[in-house]
């Protein structure tokens, strides 16, 4: 990463995420942005091996559960050689496929790379275009291409919006956006997200609620959420 | 030959769990040489290894499946999941990235999450493969952030922000800077691996400097 990135989840996401108690489709965003932050990646070993040592430590009841009869079920199955186990952990994570969109390739983070390969339909809008992942029940998760020079109307969210720049660079009335950095907006924010004239950008998009857009005759794109959802 | 070991045996398996006396000794493995079990077991496919390894987890997993399931029969579940892989798989275990517990907290964490998802019984759905990578990253620099804080500074500004601390990282925290004891002998005073030392120290300086600019989410 030529960059550092800027904008990371918050300690409790994380810790959330190593847990394994978020749901699946912020896990995603927050998976794929750890795969390119080594500082959250860092903190994310650190905070699994706190969790394993609390696990350890907590105290364990007098005996109710008959496992001496598990223990023999469990040894009666053959292990795997360390190729088998190997190949069987390695599986999720084959050569990825290059997404292609606009005539562009871009190769995606290893978390979302299973779940890409089996994206929707690219749908287009002006210089937008969204392609649905399959994941999730609660949250729309989708990959977001935005061409050079394009600007994504004023919205606000009506519910939690998370995205995550795979590729490229994005701006808002906040800063300024590049691969690896994780947004997260509430329903109270608003922000008007565009990409510059020499650069195209590639998000992962996680939305809890359709997008409202906010001004003149970009309302008439309400109608119209249904394409950002 | 060695394909004969593999044939699963009911008739074999001699009954292992030790029974309460041994567990003086089995605190002294808990601190230092379930690493040592683990490649045992790996290596040998050795049957009292990964009964010790059995009777000091299992309990333990399943305490964290209660608390995580509420309820008995999905924590069972989860144990004899998590312990079936950590038998099946202990050739992938490498104790020289980390803890043989942080091992198995990771496989009992990802069977749990797998367990969560069937039940929405969603085809082709984010699966813990895809969440958590199986190993690890490559390993980074020491964390100049951390080292940069300078002792005096900490102790000024962010001795306030201690006791918003999570118990176990203020606990280490006070410890080391407060009592200024090193890593080691905090270590052995708590009983937990040194590496586990580090890890809260770390976080608990991360949780601080979030709580001092604010920078993340």
């Amino acid at each position: 990463m030529a960059h550092a990135i800027k904008f990371h989840p918050g300690m409790s996401l994380l810790e959330q995420h190593a847990e394994g108690s978020l749901s699946a489709d912020v896990a995603l965003a927050v998976a794929a942005h750890i795969d390119l932050c080594p500082h959250c990646q860092q903190l994310s070993r650190d905070i699994t091996a706190d969790l394993a040592c609390q696990l350890t430590q907590q105290p364990v009841k007098t005996n109710t559960t008959d496992w001496q009869h598990m223990l023999n079920d469990i040894m009666a199955q053959p292990q795997l050689s360390k190729q088998a186990a190997a190949t069987q952990a390695q599986l999720s994570a084959q050569a990825a496929e290059p997404i292609i969109v606009n005539q562009r390739e871009f190769v995606v983070p290893r978390a979302l790379q299973r779940l890409a390969a089996n994206h929707g339909k690219w749908l287009h809008l002006g210089g937008i275009a969204t392609a649905k992942l399959p994941a999730g029940n609660d949250y729309h998760v989708s990959l977001l291409y935005i061409s050079k020079d394009t600007e994504v109307p004023q919205h606000t969210h009506l519910g939690l919006e998370m995205t995550l720049v795979l590729a490229g660079k994005i701006v808002d009335e906040n800063g300024e956006y590049k691969a690896g950095d994780l947004l997260i907006n509430s329903p109270d924010d608003t922000h008007t997200p565009r990409t510059m004239a020499d650069e195209d950008c590639l998000c992962l998009s996680v939305l809890s609620a359709p997008l409202k857009f906010k001004k003149g005759l970009t309302r008439l794109l309400n109608p119209l959420q249904q394409f950002f959802y | 030959m060695l394909k004969s070991i593999n044939v699963p045996r009911h008739d074999r398996v001699p009954s292992l769990i030790p029974d309460t006396q041994a567990s003086m000794t089995r605190q002294e493995i808990a601190n230092n040489n379930w690493e040592e079990a683990l490649t045992f077991v790996a290596l040998q496919r050795d049957r009292s290894a990964y009964a010790e390894l059995f009777s000091y987890f299992a309990p333990r997993l399943k305490a964290f499946g209660m608390k995580m399931f509420g309820n008995e029969q999905q924590a069972l579940e989860m144990v004899q999941d998590t312990m079936l892989n950590v038998w099946k798989k202990a050739a992938l275990f490498d104790a020289s990235r980390g803890c043989a517990s942080t091992w198995i907290f990771t496989i009992a964490r990802n069977v749990r999450f797998d367990m969560l998802r069937k039940k929405q019984s969603r085809k082709d759905d984010v699966s813990a493969d895809d969440l958590w990578l199986n190993g690890e990253y490559p390993e980074q620099e020491a964390d100049t952030d951390a080292s940069q804080w300078d002792t005096q500074l900490l102790m000024e500004k962010l001795a306030p922000h201690f006791a918003s601390l999570p118990p176990a990282q203020r606990e280490v925290m006070e410890r080391v800077y407060l009592q200024e004891k090193s890593h080691q002998e905090v270590s052995d005073e708590l009983a937990i691996p040194l590496g586990t030392v580090k890890s809260r120290i770390r976080l608990a300086l991360d949780r601080l400097r979030e709580a001092l600019d604010g920078a993340r989410n």
